[in-house]
């Protein structure tokens, strides 16, 4: 049976936004680039707070940007 | 690597060499029959400056070495220290915290039972220093395998 997961956008925003990097990404919204990289490759899931922040950042609103459902390599 | 990373590895580092050399001390005193309360209070006496001084040494070395790595390779006279400690590096200290506290109580129960087998409260003693030290190395083992891993 697929288990849930919180998946993300974050890479397909970062690239709508002008190839936006890590690092910028990081900065904007407060934490430390391998927070980024361990929330884009759903190592980590962040808090509420810095998930909206990141959703800020990209000017979109949540749920455009993280989605919890079933997934078959977890 | 995060400052936190670096700073967790070269504390790990030091405490891992404290542990080889407690270990050493303790079995060179029991080779050499001096196993004696003197011998023993001076090893703890090192064991606690080292435990200082490392710290502080790897506090300083993991801020200054990548700065001056950073400098070399833009050759800018100022630069920025990226020592920003953000929700994750705090979840996984906590968790560090949490394996090195269960580590230490688990150490200090099998020190305390050196007692029920009659042995003197000097190899107690000695049992409580190991376990405290490798206690210290388990907990930033476990919190570089956390960096690395799933959270």
């Amino acid at each position: 049976m697929a288990e849930n997961c919180i998946q993300n956008n974050i890479r397909k925003l970062r690239f709508l936004h002008d190839e936006m990097t890590q690092q910028e990404l990081a900065r904007q919204v407060g934490v430390t680039r391998q927070t980024i990289v361990a929330i884009e490759n759903a190592k980590y899931s962040p808090s509420l707070e810095v998930a909206f922040r990141i959703a800020l950042v990209f000017g979109v609103p949540l749920e455009d940007v993280f989605s919890y459902g079933p997934v078959d390599d977890v | 690597m995060s400052f936190k990373q670096k700073n967790t590895l070269v504390m790990l580092v030091n405490f891992s060499l404290l542990l080889l050399y407690v270990s050493f001390r303790v079995w060179q005193m029991v080779q050499t029959d001096t196993f004696i309360n003197e011998n023993v209070f001076s090893m703890f006496g090192v064991v606690v400056v080292w435990a200082i001084i490392g710290t502080i040494v790897a506090v300083i070395l993991s801020h200054l070495v990548p700065l001056i790595i950073k400098a070399a390779k833009t050759g800018k006279d100022k630069v920025e220290i990226d020592d920003l400690e953000d929700e994750r590096d705090k979840l996984i200290d906590m968790r560090g915290t949490q394996v090195t506290y269960t580590a230490a109580s688990l150490g200090s129960l099998i020190a305390m039972l050196t007692f029920v087998f009659g042995q003197p409260p000097l190899v107690m003693f000695c049992l409580l220093l190991f376990f405290g030290v490798l206690a210290q190395v388990i907990g930033d083992a476990t919190r570089l395998m956390l960096y690395r891993g799933r959270l």
